[in-house]
C-alpha cells in the first residue's frame, strides 16, 4: 500500500493558499473559506441562493467533488492555458478579500490562489537586522524574486505541476518544504507589485487593480500590524512613511495604467466583482472541447503501434481470459483469475525495464554474470477505481515500490473524463512509472492520467501503461497522443460500442471485482459475505 | 522430451541478480529432437543476499515456471458470453492434474502452484542422498490414489546431477504414471543434470529458468533458513 511519507498533496481542491505570509490577518480569512468544495458548501456573494456542494449521485456512484475536464486535445498536448487573473493594489487595499470573493463567486473547481508574498527574497543577515528595526524595504521591487515568480506562474499557466516556496516572515527565509500546486484552470495572482514587471504582465489574462483610499489602507495596516503582529505604533508608522507610501506612489499607483478594471472600495464593490466573474466565465466557456468524441472518430483501421506489447496468448492466458470474460463467472473466481493474469502482465512489463550487467559472487565461490535493473526508481500509479486492483500484483514483484493514485471519472452529461483526485509520490520526474488501469476502451482516462504524469515532468518514454484488456481504439488514441509511452496489455479487442464498452470485453471490471454491479440478486448468499 | 528455459527477463532485488542471454540451444537429443532453449532468465545468488530477498526472488521465478508448466496441460476450445452480451472464443482446461513435490526443496514450489491452482492435489516424495554412497534413496512417497491417470507437475528446484529426479520418476512409474505426462518444474539445471534425466526418460518434459554449469546448490538451506 501507499506509504504516508513521500506523498505530496496536490492542489486539486478548489482554493489553495500559497502563502501564509500575511499571517494571522490572512489566516482569519482563510478559516472562513472552505479548503475543499466537497466538505462545506460555498457561499455565493452574488446571488441570494446558496449553492449546493458539487455532489453528483447516480444509481451507481456518488461523486463529491467537481472534476477537471480535459485540458489537452486528442494529440495529448495542452490546448488551453490556465486563465490568470492578476490583482494589484497597495498594501492593505483588500486584494486578498477581492481574490477570495472572485473565487467564491466563480464557483468553478481547480482555482489556484497564488500570492506574491511567497516570492519575497531570502534575506541575508544584515538585511534581517534591518528588517527587525523596520529598516528593510519590503515594498520595493528588489524585495521580490521576479525570476522565480515568472517561471512558476508561466509553468502553472501551462498546466505543469509547480513548486511554490513558502516564505517564513519570522526568519525571512523560505521554508524547507515547498508547496506543490497542480491542475489550475484559473489562477488568481495577487500582490502589491503584480503589474510591476513587463514579462509578468504578459502572463496575466485579466488585470484588476484594487483601488482603496490611502487613509483606509493606513488604518487597516495599523490595526493589523499592532493587533495581530504585536508591533508598536511608532514602528508601523515609520515603516509606512519611509517605505510603504513612497513605494506605492512610485511603483504601484502608476501600474494602474495597465489594469483592465479598477475596482474602487475593494471587496465591497459587488458590481465590479460581478463583471469580473462574468467575464471569466465567458472566457472559460470558449475553451471547452470534447476529447472523447475526437478520440472515437480517429485512427480507424490503422495498424497497431509498435509501442504496444501484448502478452503472449498462451493456453493459460486464454484460459484465464475465458474465465474472467464469462458473465457467469462467480466473483471469487473472477478475482482469483484476474489477479493471476495481472501478475503475468506485470512480470511482462518489468521485462521492458533497462538492465545492466552485474557480476555477483555465489556461495560456492564462483562468479555469476547477472543483470540488474539499474536506472531510477519504479513508481506505480493506479487509475482509481479499477486500476487499484493491480497494485497488489505490482507490490508482489517490486518490493518497497511507491504508489500513487489518480481518480478519473466520466462526466455523464458530457461523456468526458474528469480529474477528481490526485496523490503522487514526491519527485517522480526521474522514475519509471507503471500506470495501471484494468481496462482501456477509448483511452480517454489513460490519456488524462498520462497527461498528469507529463505535467509532473515524468519522461514520456518512462511511462508504462498497463491494462488487462484494451480496445484497438484506446491503443491508437494513446499511441497517437503519446508515441513514446509503452502500452502493455494481455489482450486487444477490436471494437467499442456506443457506450464506450469494449466488445466482446470483460464487462465493468471494477464493478465485477468489487461487487458493486447491480446484477447481484438480493438473496445471493456468498459464504464470504459479511 | 523437452527442456525449455523460460523466455523472460528479470529484475533484481537486494543482492540477487538475474541474467538474460540470447537464444541458444543447449543440448540436442540423440534422436534429433532438439531441446528448446530460448531467452533465459537466471537467478544467481550472491553470498550477501539476505534470506528475505532470496525467498522473494525465488518465489517470483517459481511463479513463472509454474505458469509455464500449466501452459503444457491439456485444454479444449470453448465459447463464453461476456457481460456485454457478446461471444468470446476461449479455452477450458481439463481436470485430472496433480502436483508432486520432491522433499525437501521441492516443497518450496508448492505455494507457487497453489497460488495458481487453489485446489490442486499435491503428492510428496522424500528422497535423501545416502551419506556413504552419495546415491539418492527414497524414504517416503504419498500420492493421490488415482495418480496413474493424472498429469503430473513434478517440482524440484535444482537439477545438479539429476539423480534425485530420476529416482522420483521411478517412484511415479511404479505408481502407474507414464513418463510422457510428467512435466518437471525446476529453477536451475546443469546441462549434465538435464541430459542424464532425458537419457533415462526421453519422454519427460523439463522446464527450467536457466541451464548453467554451476547450479546454486544451497537453495534448500537458503530458502528454508537452515544454513
Amino acid at each position: 500500500m501507499a506509504s504516508a511519507d513521500g506523498m505530496v498533496e496536490e492542489a486539486v481542491s478548489a482554493v489553495r493558499r500559497t502563502s501564509g505570509s500575511r499571517g494571522a490577518a490572512l489566516n482569519s480569512l482563510v478559516s472562513r473559506l472552505p479548503l475543499t468544495p466537497s466538505l462545506s458548501p460555498r457561499k455565493r456573494t452574488t446571488s441570494q441562493s446558496k449553492t449546493e456542494p458539487p455532489l453528483l449521485r447516480t444509481s451507481k456512484r456518488t461523486i463529491y467533488t467537481a472534476g477537471r475536464p480535459p485540458w489537452y486535445n486528442e494529440t495529448g498536448t495542452p490546448f488551453k492555458e490556465a486563465f490568470v487573473i492578476g490583482l494589484c493594489g497597495g498594501s492593505a487595499s483588500g486584494k486578498t478579500t477581492v481574490a477570495n470573493k472572485i473565487i467564491e463567486a466563480l464557483d468553478v473547481p481547480w482555482v489556484v490562489l497564488l500570492s506574491m508574498d511567497s516570492f519575497y527574497k531570502v534575506l541575508n543577515k544584515e538585511q534581517q537586522e534591518q528588517a527587525a528595526c523596520n529598516e528593510y524595504n519590503f515594498d520595493h521591487p528588489d524585495a521580490f524574486d521576479f525570476d522565480l515568480l515568472i517561471s512558476v506562474l508561466r509553468k502553472l499557466k501551462e498546466g505543469k505541476s509547480v513548486k511554490v516556496p513558502v516564505y517564513d516572515f519570522t526568519t525571512h527565509s523560505r521554508r524547507k518544504e515547498w508547496k506543490t500546486i497542480y491542475g489550475a484552470n484559473v489562477i488568481v495572482f495577487e500582490g502589491i507589485l503584480s503589474f510591476a514587471n513587463k514579462e509578468l504582465l504578459q502572463l496575466l489574462d485579466m488585470k484588476v487593480f484594487v483601488d482603496t483610499d490611502s487613509d483606509i489602507r493606513l488604518v487597516r495596516r495599523l490595526k493589523r500590524d499592532i493587533m495581530e503582529r504585536g508591533r508598536d505604533v511608532a514602528g508601523v508608522i515609520k515603516q509606512y512613511s519611509k517605505f510603504v507610501k513612497p513605494a506605492f506612489e512610485q511603483y504601484i499607483e502608476p501600474t494602474m495604467q495597465a489594469a483592465d478594471i479598477v475596482v474602487p472600495r475593494g471587496g465591497e464593490n459587488f458590481v465590479a466583482l460581478d463583471l469580473i466573474v462574468q467575464h471569466v466565465h465567458s472566457q472559460l466557456e470558449k475553451r471547452e472541447i470534447t476529447v472523447r468524441a475526437a478520440l472515437a472518430s480517429a485512427h480507424q483501421g490503422q495498424p497497431l503501434p509498435t509501442t504496444l506489447s501484448v502478452l503472449e496468448s498462451t493456453p493459460q492466458v486464454r484460459g484465464m481470459h475465458t474465465i474472467i470474460r464469462n458473465k457467469d463467472t462467480s466473483r471469487d473466481e473472477f478475482i482469483f483469475y484476474s489477479k493471476r493474469l495481472m501478475r503475468l502482465l506485470i512480470e511482462h512489463a518489468l521485462s521492458f525495464l533497462p538492465l545492466k550487467p552485474v557480476i555477483v559472487e555465489t556461495p560456492q565461490g564462483t562468479v555469476y554474470d547477472g543483470k540488474r535493473f539499474h536506472r531510477q526508481r519504479i513508481t506505480g500509479v493506479s487509475i482509481l477505481r479499477a486500476g487499484e486492483t493491480m497494485e497488489q500484483a505490482l507490490t508482489a514483484v517490486c518490493k518497497d515500490i511507491r504508489l500513487g493514485k489518480i481518480l478519473i471519472q466520466t462526466n455523464h452529461d458530457t461523456g468526458e473524463p474528469e480529474l477528481h483526485y490526485l496523490r503522487l509520490p514526491k519527485e517522480i520526474s526521474e522514475d519509471y512509472v507503471i500506470l495501471m488501469d484494468s481496462t482501456v476502451s477509448t483511452g480517454a482516462a489513460a490519456m488524462m492520467a498520462i497527461r498528469v504524469l507529463l505535467d509532473h515532468d515524468v519522461q514520456e518514454d518512462r511511462i508504462f501503461l498497463l491494462s488487462l484488456l484494451m480496445a484497438e481504439m484506446g491503443v491508437h488514441s494513446v499511441a497517437y497522443a503519446f508515441p513514446r509511452v509503452r502500452i502493455i496489455t494481455t489482450a486487444v479487442d477490436k471494437r467499442v460500442n456506443e457506450e464506450f464498452h469494449i466488445i466482446p470485453g470483460i464487462g465493468n471490471f471494477g464493478d465485477r471485482y468489487f461487487g458493486t454491479d447491480g446484477t447481484i440478486p438480493w438473496y445471493e448468499n456468498d459464504d464470504m459475505d459479511c | 522430451m523437452l527442456v525449455r528455459e523460460l523466455s523472460s527477463t528479470g529484475q533484481s532485488g537486494g543482492g540477487l541478480a538475474f541474467r538474460v542471454a540470447t537464444n541458444r540451444r543447449v543440448c540436442r537429443k540423440a534422436e534429433g529432437q532438439h531441446v528448446h532453449h530460448s531467452t533465459r532468465l537466471a537467478l544467481c545468488y550472491a553470498r550477501t543476499a539476505s534470506r528475505g530477498d532470496f525467498v522473494f526472488s525465488a518465489d517470483r521465478l517459481i511463479r513463472l515456471v509454474v505458469e509455464e508448466g500449466l501452459n503444457r496441460l491439456p485444454y479444449t476450445e470453448c465459447t463464453v458470453t461476456t457481460p456485454t452480451g457478446y461471444k468470446y472464443e476461449g479455452v477450458k482446461f481439463e481436470k485430472g492434474n496433480c502436483g508432486v513435490s520432491i522433499m525437501r526443496s521441492g516443497e518450496a514450489m508448492e505455494q507457487g502452484l497453489r497460488d495458481c491452482c487453489r485446489s490442486i492435489r499435491i503428492g510428496k516424495i522424500l528422497i535423501q542422498s545416502d551419506e556413504e554412497t552419495q546415491r539418492a534413496k527414497v524414504y517416503y512417497a504419498k500420492f493421490p490414489p488415482d495418480i496413474y491417470r493424472r498429469k503430473v507437475l513434478l517440482m524440484y528446484p535444482i537439477l545438479s546431477t539429476g539423480n534425485t529426479v530420476i529416482e522420483a520418476v521411478k517412484v511415479l512409474i511404479e505408481h502407474g504414471v507414464q513418463p510422457n505426462v510428467i512435466i518437471l518444474l525446476s529453477l536451475f539445471s546443469t546441462p549434465h543434470g538435464a541430459k542424464s534425466i532425458i537419457q533415462e526418460f526421453p519422454d519427460i518434459t523439463i522446464l527450467t529458468t536457466e541451464v548453467h554449469p554451476v547450479a546454486p546448490t544451497h537453495f534448500g538451506q537458503k530458502y528454508f533458513g537452515t544454513d
